[in-house]
């Protein structure tokens, strides 16, 4: 397993990385139990709504630094909206590529700053607390990664349904009971679910 | 690899000495030839084979009968366990192991499981141990067989395989004692005669010798169903042909290690305990996996560095021209955390924080301090861009 060039100068050299005084926000996403972190530090322009600068600070493999430091190298400048369409598969791209195992380091940098941006909008009276539902739930599986692959498990067509009844979240997975994959993605589908204070059980059914 | 490369992966693999290279030319160029009855070229290579055979089995205190060769250790440990199974089920179903030994024995635990044995998991201590008053528990009257990791391949933990011998032989049935010595073998004595071990797994190359190369003790009277079946050349149990440069290879890295067993084990131990304390002295925060002196072998150092990942450390290192190992998750190719490191009770942190250093008897003070003094750098700088560092360590 091999990392492209533009990782392993984003890991030995990251951009942005460190802690910031005074932010207009910030945002942290993952666990160090599952071996990764990342915070994001946003300073926004109030006149034109850009990101004035950004940093990050990552507990994580050299592929969870290169993501971070990349993401926010493509949100500098940027305005909030323009930053908001800023996904995993962009950072991906700009970093040459990820082996498979390593393309949910890509997913948690975009997703912190996807945060990031939501809770200054949030703090800022731009937009409500969105509401929990089906789709958080959908979008939040868009974010899980087979690691065989390197793609979500949502395009894969591996998660055949989702219900959501009271708090009780159920999920209906299509991964055979040999796949060595299994166990990770049912952990890592709860640890991105129960950040959710409306969840209160997450059932998940194999075949 | 550039030349002047530090290597501290040496349970992984072992460079070859340079004796042993030697040793093995002339089964290349002149003897290529195989074993063979009223042949001299085959009478020549019978001879050799059993000065090889010699030599080895004296470093375990075995006859060279009881010594059989085979492609490496995870084929001696298969031809032992399930071979043990096949010969002895009709005796009982049941064979104990520990949840920390060797992926070899938990792979072939969980072999024996599918096919009709029950098997009982022994759990280890702190540091990584197993009872030998746990054992006594889990025996059963349908006990087979007891399998261990004499060295832990993970944390350096040497097993109490003299009081497992007493508990064995206190059962009042025979119960087959197999040991996997591939991190023990050439680190700490073993005599296979006082320890009571039925079965033992072997290999070349975690002792300066050849890759591809094992062997597998086997106690007269013990017997195993066949693995392998096909044309028998040396041995009965791995049958079809094996290298004999190689085997010679083997002979001589064995007798290079032993020639001088008590100094070469003395020099690591001084080592290892050197890089113990540097490590202590140069990284703060940093913690010991597993025992600490002599309860563990003398080549192996484990540490915890607090609030960073181990595989982010092993590439910088790695491109400072440094090899370790480390217990982290993400570089692993399944994505977990180290099973040994959380059946002794670490947590996340600590197992995706863990470094590995395996010392060999061609590791120097020198390597040892360089070393140290890159870590120290590296730990200080992803320690920089950790938010779990961050949060605890107010900046100067």
């Amino acid at each position: 397993m091999q990392y492209s060039q533009k990782v392993l100068d984003h890991f030995m050299h990251p951009r942005n990385v460190g802690k910031m005084d005074n932010p207009d926000a910030t945002a942290t996403e993952g666990s160090p139990a599952c071996g990764d972190q990342v915070t994001v530090f946003l300073k926004v322009n109030e006149q034109d709504m850009t990101i004035e600068d950004i940093s990050f600070l990552s507990y994580g493999c050299a592929s969870n630094i290169a993501t971070a430091s990349i993401v926010t190298d493509l949100a500098k400048g940027k305005t909030l909206d323009e930053a908001k369409q800023i996904t995993w598969r962009d950072a991906m791209e700009a970093l040459d590529g990820l082996p498979p195992v390593k393309v949910h380091c890509s997913v948690l940098a975009a997703d912190t700053l996807q945060t990031a941006i939501s809770n200054y909008e949030i703090a800022h009276g731009l937009k409500e607390v969105p509401n929990f539902s089906k789709e958080t739930i959908v979008e939040e599986l868009k974010k899980i990664i087979y690691p065989k692959v390197g793609e979500d498990i949502v395009s894969l067509k591996m998660v055949k349904y989702v219900g959501l009844n009271d708090g009780e979240v159920l999920i209906d997975l299509n991964i055979m009971s040999f796949d060595q994959w299994r166990d990770n993605i049912a952990e890592e589908i709860r640890e991105h679910l129960e950040k959710y204070p409306e969840v209160k059980d997450i059932q998940i059914n194999f075949p | 690899m550039k030349p002047g490369r530090i290597y501290l992966d040496n349970c992984v693999t072992t460079r070859p000495a340079p004796e042993v290279l030697q040793a093995m030319q002339p089964y290349f160029e002149e003897k290529y030839w195989f074993p063979g009855n009223f042949v001299s070229t085959g009478e020549t290579i019978n001879e050799d084979i059993d000065q090889f055979r010699h030599t080895i089995a004296q470093t375990i205190g075995a006859s060279a009968g009881e010594l059989q060769f085979c492609s490496g250790g995870t084929l001696a440990n298969n031809i032992a366990i399930k071979g043990l199974g096949f010969a002895y089920s009709s005796q009982g179903r049941h064979a104990i192991v520990s949840v920390v030994d060797y992926p070899d024995l938990l792979t072939n635990a969980a072999y024996l499981e599918k096919h009709g044995f029950d098997v009982t998991y022994l759990n280890a201590d702190a540091e990584g141990k197993v009872n030998p008053v746990e054992l006594r528990r889990a025996i059963r009257p349908d006990t087979i067989i007891f399998m261990t990791t004499a060295v832990n391949h993970v944390i350096g933990t040497i097993q109490p395989l003299a009081e497992f011998k007493k508990v064995l032989q206190a059962a009042d049935h025979k119960i087959h004692f197999h040991v996997d010595a591939g991190q023990a073998y050439g680190k700490i004595p073993l005599n296979v005669e006082e320890l009571g071990i039925d079965t033992m797994s072997i290999s070349a190359h975690k002792i300066h010798g050849p890759q591809g190369i094992g062997a597998l003790y086997v106690r007269h009277g013990v017997k195993l169903g066949q693995l392998i079946h096909g044309v028998k050349r040396f041995d009965a149990m791995q049958t079809g042909g094996l290298s004999i440069a190689l085997i010679a290879g083997f002979a001589k890295a064995a007798e290079l290690v032993f020639a001088d067993f008590d100094a070469t084990q003395a020099h690591l131990r001084e080592l290892s305990n050197y890089l113990l304390q540097q490590l202590e002295k140069n990284i703060p925060e940093i913690e010991l996996n597993g025992p600490r002196g002599e309860g563990r072998a003398p080549h192996n150092i484990n540490v915890s560095i607090a609030y960073i990942e181990g595989e982010a450390i092993t590439m910088m290192l790695d491109m400072k021209g440094i090899t370790v190992a480390t217990g982290s998750a993400c570089a692993s190719q399944g994505l977990k955390a180290n099973y040994v490191l959380m059946a002794i009770g670490k947590n996340h942190v600590q197992s995706h924080g863990s470094m590995k250093f395996t010392l060999s008897r061609f590791t120097t003070k020198d390597e040892l301090d360089e070393t140290v003094a890159a870590l120290a750098e590296i730990s200080g700088e992803l320690r920089k861009r950790s938010p779990l560092y961050s949060a605890t360590h107010k900046e100067k």
